[in-house]
């Protein structure tokens, strides 16, 4: 019972690590740049809608809608006002200056909403905990479990079902001759870091009630998300999803049975692990170069 | 403007009358400094050398090998507590006495403490790549800092650990001034060997590596060799930065290496240029100097480094390097 | 190359007390000037500890009040506020350019550990006053350099065995789990708990350490319901504390919370709602809300820092460190000198300010309080359950 109540928790907040992942992922697939500021753009967006809810009063529905809005924007802006100035400088010297946005949107969110800790307004409420098969999951587990699940059915069908989505693959194989072809590689890549910012919005609504909402609310839920999609291998949907899932219940067993307090460093130990078996991740394509 | 005309003109480390006027005007800066700047300053400066020793080694890990590090910090944590551990075990005994004590030895020993694990991080390198083997380096990082949490033995455990006055020789590096002498004599001696490792075959190894490892191989450079050579000497200039670190600040801590650390060393490499020893010297000072000299700043220091980071790679995407390398471009073509 | 020598070093410090001791009207002491007394910190203004930032604003809101009352003595009342992303490097760095380069007559607090004990050295040898690192006791305990230490803090290693003996002998419990964050503060609690619940012939039925940046705590919740606690004491930041609350308001029964006085915050009622209901938690000053002096002082800081109405707590945790500075400085007189502040300080006895009560200083006492009382929270608000309940005085 124990067990399995450690896995049921490992997968709720495993599915939120997964939200976090998908989002690192569809960028890399598309322009191989690795966000370091991932997590603090679903804080700053989660610090939006905290200031929506309750400064400005909105409804929980409109205020959401409204958030993910401006965090498609906000992604967007970024790759247009700050990556595209920098798209001579190396791969490396990109993913510094996200780690450098990363530095600025932390620091701002001191500024602006202040460092302590805030409550957002949620519909659904920890206190109310159902029973399902003698295991006790709540009520916010479970809304976000299928949040969850929708917004990956919604990122599957945009990337698999629609024109875009297909332009999108098209570009994260081949950027030039994707441009050749008269794809808008500029336009894509904005849509991408926009989706992919919507992704961490709806990742870091999900976390306010777990992890309440602070500057730091993203710092662990980040990183488990990027192990999570390494794990899985990087250019890989499904692969970030299950990646995702698997630390997420690794970390609870190892926290239950054994320590509470190593347990990161068994995520990473497993991750290596699996690297040095599979350097491709799970799910990933092998690597295949021209010479 | 004057020709190159003979390999060892290209390669020699200081080019023309220029160029030994502006080493000389650097050597009787870095002596005039602890006379001219206050304690506190002095400090900082230490802080900085220390910092240009990691980045300059991380420097020749990910500019001039092209292998990513997210968990330097990891390495520059085990060379300070290697070190520290070191010299309290040997500190009253004898047998470092003949050779001046065992403080500077234990710089040796942090540095070499450190590149044992970095060849065992090397070693899946040779697997991995880019973005997977930064996940393993950022692994390492995070559980070297949380082992160090839970194995009070080795860290002091939470309450931290107190590093000895250093002392060489006769002299008791118990003042800013002389832990300047030590720390800088490390920064010259660490640039003088990178600047000659990346200038001799090794470098040419390391960078044919990076541009690509298929080419070198095929062309005898030994991958398995150089990969783990690169993870080697880079790391151990981080653990010698750890102990030289354990030296200035006198007290240990796990959470002084935490994950943030690692990311300020790699945009400190980044900022300054990529593949560049001075790039890594202007970085490291240049970040390094926001965060201790700016500390005023108060919560709007975090936007600050933030947005000359990002600022520096919109202008200037080789890094501060490349600038330099234009206004020199730019001083050498004047048409005088 | 000359490097110095201790001896120098010694000269040095012995020309200087020589001059001292000639010229001792006319000598300035540092950070003291006919209108202005120099005060800093170095505190987590950035980076995973900036809520602590909050006691550094605190009393910089009430510093500006004194100022507007017309300072002390004639004296304005200036602080330098640095920030240090909670890196003890960067602390050492900051308390250092204080000192030598801004020149002040005391630091008031430091937050963190690693950080308090990086410049403890450097402010025992400069001989600059400090006052309440807000650190465990530990460091102080039989240290012969302490001075110019002034500590109104409690002990959290005293604190918890209080904790644990109320518990056990007042509320009848028996099967007592520890939650208590990974860290220094966490250790002296859980190592209290160990002692108290020893001492009765027992041992907490499960230890449970949780990190600082951990953002999910249902692993740590089940595991003391595996264990069948029913007290949990917990020594915790208000946000992970409020997630641990909500986490064990879902087992049934609902273990009693007992915690930190560091959680005897009004934020805490927020951030867990009804889950922080019947938590039995101490304090070392009258709660917000429950008294009209801490009252009008935190409305004072509000008025000059509407921010700080989020962090009452550690708002006025930072007035508790500063507040009986002031009266030391009141009582030192208008010809104030280091040793004359430190006379002035240790003629305080069962002195009552503003937050603090019964601060008592003297020779070879730098403790200032050693009582905390237990409140519960109902609906919010706590009800008193005890007086002062006293703990030895140890430094």
């Amino acid at each position: 019972m124990y067990f399995w109540q450690l896995v049921v928790s490992g997968l709720s907040i495993g599915s939120l690590y997964a939200l976090v992942s998908l989002g690192i992922v569809l960028l890399y697939r598309t322009s191989r740049v690795l966000n370091f500021a991932h997590g603090d753009m679903s804080m700053i967006t989660t610090m939006v809608a905290y200031s929506l809810l309750t400064a400005a009063g909105f409804a929980f529905g409109p205020a959401a809608v409204l958030t993910l809005a401006v965090a498609f924007a906000a992604g967007a802006a970024f790759y247009f006002l700050v990556l595209r100035p920098v798209k001579e400088a190396t791969l490396l010297g990109q993913i510094i200056t996200t780690a450098g946005f990363s530095l600025v949107l932390s620091g701002l969110a001191v500024v602006v909403w202040s460092a302590d800790t805030k409550v957002l307004p949620f519909p659904l409420s920890r206190a109310v905990v159902y029973n399902i098969a003698g295991l006790a999951v709540n009520q916010v587990a479970l809304g976000s479990f299928l949040v969850a699940v929708v917004s990956v059915l919604g990122l599957y069908l945009l990337v698999q079902r629609t024109r875009f989505g297909l332009a999108m693959r098209a570009v994260s194989q081949n950027d030039v001759a994707a441009r050749v072809l008269g794809i808008p590689v500029r336009r894509v890549f904005a849509v991408t870091w926009g989706v992919s910012a919507t992704l961490g919005a709806i990742a870091g609504m999900l976390l306010a009630p777990v992890t309440l909402v602070s500057p730091s609310m993203m710092f662990d839920p980040f990183l488990k998300g990027f192990a999570g999609a390494v794990l899985g291998g990087l250019d890989s949907l499904p692969g970030a999803i299950v990646g995702s899932l698997v630390i997420g219940v690794v970390e609870n067993l190892f926290g239950g049975y054994v320590s509470t307090s190593l347990r990161t460093t068994v995520a990473f130990v497993m991750i290596i692990a699996v690297l040095l078996v599979r350097p491709e991740g799970l799910f990933g394509h092998k690597f295949m170069r021209r010479v | 403007m004057q020709l190159i005309q003979k390999y060892e003109e290209e390669m020699a480390l200081v080019r023309g009358w220029a160029g030994w006027i502006g080493v000389l005007l650097l050597a009787a800066g870095l002596l005039a400094a602890p006379w001219v700047l206050k304690g506190y300053q002095l400090y900082i400066a230490n802080i900085i050398g220390i910092k240009i020793i990691v980045a300059i080694g991380l420097n020749l890990l990910v500019g001039y090998t092209g292998q990513i590090s997210l968990g330097h910090v990891g390495f520059v944590a085990i060379g300070a507590y290697a070190a520290t551990h070191f010299v309290t075990a040997f500190e009253r005994s004898a047998a470092f006495q003949w050779v001046g004590g065992p403080f500077w030895v234990a710089l040796l020993v942090g540095g070499a403490a450190a590149a044992v694990f970095g060849v065992l991080v090397g070693l899946p390198a040779l697997r991995l790549e880019g973005p997977y083997l930064s996940i393993v380096t950022l692994g390492f990082g995070l559980a070297v800092q949380q082992i160090l949490i839970n194995w009070p033995a080795v860290s002091g455990g939470r309450i931290g650990m107190f590093v000895p006055t250093p002392k060489i020789g006769p002299w008791w590096l118990d003042s800013d001034r002389g832990l300047y002498f030590l720390v800088w004599t490390c920064v010259v001696l660490g640039s003088l060997v990178a600047f000659n490792l990346t200038r001799s075959h090794v470098g040419r190894a390391f960078v044919a590596l990076r541009d690509s490892d298929i080419a070198a191989e095929v062309t005898g450079v030994n991958l398995r060799y150089y990969k783990t050579l690169a993870f080697a000497v880079s790391t151990f200039y981080a653990g010698l930065g750890g102990a030289l670190e354990a030296y200035v600040v006198q007290y240990l801590e796990p959470t002084m290496f935490n994950l943030y650390e690692s990311i300020y060393y790699l945009a400190m490499v980044v900022v300054g240029g990529l593949g560049t020893i001075p790039g890594s010297m202007f970085g490291a000072t240049l970040l390094s100097f926001l965060q201790f000299g700016l500390s005023g700043a108060q919560e709007y220091l975090p936007v600050l480094y933030g947005a000359v980071v990002i600022l520096v790679m919109t202008v200037e995407p080789l890094g501060l390097y490349g600038r330099w390398l234009k206004i020199k471009l730019w001083s050498k073509t004047w048409p005088l | 190359m000359r490097l110095a020598y201790r001896a120098r070093i010694a000269m040095g410090l012995a020309l200087v007390m020589a001059a001292l001791l000639v010229l001792p009207a006319a000598a300035q002491e540092r950070g003291i000037t006919p209108t202005e007394i120099i005060l800093g910190v170095s505190a987590p203004l950035s980076g995973p500890a900036a809520p602590w930032g909050a006691t550094a604003r605190g009393v910089e809101a009430y510093l500006a009040y004194i100022n507007e009352q017309g300072g002390i003595h004639g004296r304005t009342l200036r602080f330098e506020i640095r920030d240090d992303g909670y890196q003890p490097a960067r602390a050492v760095a900051n308390v250092r350019e204080l000192v030598e380069r801004v020149g002040v007559f005391g630091i008031v607090g430091m937050i963190g550990s690693a950080n308090a004990a990086a410049v403890r050295d450097y402010m025992f040898r400069n001989e600059v006053v400090w006052m309440t690192p807000a650190v465990e006791s530990d460091p102080w305990i039989g240290n012969p350099n302490i001075t110019y230490l002034f500590v109104t803090y409690p002990n959290y290693y005293q604190e918890a065995k209080i904790l644990a003996r109320y518990a056990v002998e007042e509320l009848g419990l028996s099967r007592i789990a520890v939650f208590y964050q990974n860290d220094q503060y966490g250790s002296n609690g859980l190592r209290g708990v160990r002692d108290a619940l020893a001492e009765m012939g027992m041992a907490p039925v499960a230890e449970v350490s949780y990190e600082l940046t951990d953002a999910d705590l249902s692993v740590h919740a089940l595991r003391i319901a595996q264990a069948q606690a029913d007290a949990v004491v917990m020594y915790a930041t208000p946000n992970h504390g409020a997630m641990m609350a909500a986490a064990l308001a879902q087992q049934n029964p609902r273990p009693q919370i007992l915690s930190s006085f560091t959680l005897a915050d009004p934020i805490m009622a927020r951030l867990a709602g009804p889950a922080w209901d019947g938590v039995i938690v101490p304090s070392y000053f009258p709660y917000p809300g429950t008294d009209e002096k801490v009252d009008r002082v935190l409305q004072i800081l509000v008025e000059r820092n509407p921010e700080l109405a989020n962090m009452a707590f550690n708002a006025l945790a930072g007035v508790t460190f500063v507040e009986p500075m002031l009266e030391g400085l009141r009582r030192a007189g208008p010809n104030l000198t280091k040793e004359s502040f430190v006379a002035a300080m240790e003629s305080i006895q069962n002195w009552d300010g503003e937050l603090l009560r019964g601060v008592t200083f003297g020779p070879g006492r730098r403790q200032g309080i050693n009582s905390i009382f237990l409140a519960r929270m109902v609906n919010g608000v706590p009800e008193p359950l005890t007086d002062w309940i006293e703990y030895p005085v140890e430094f």
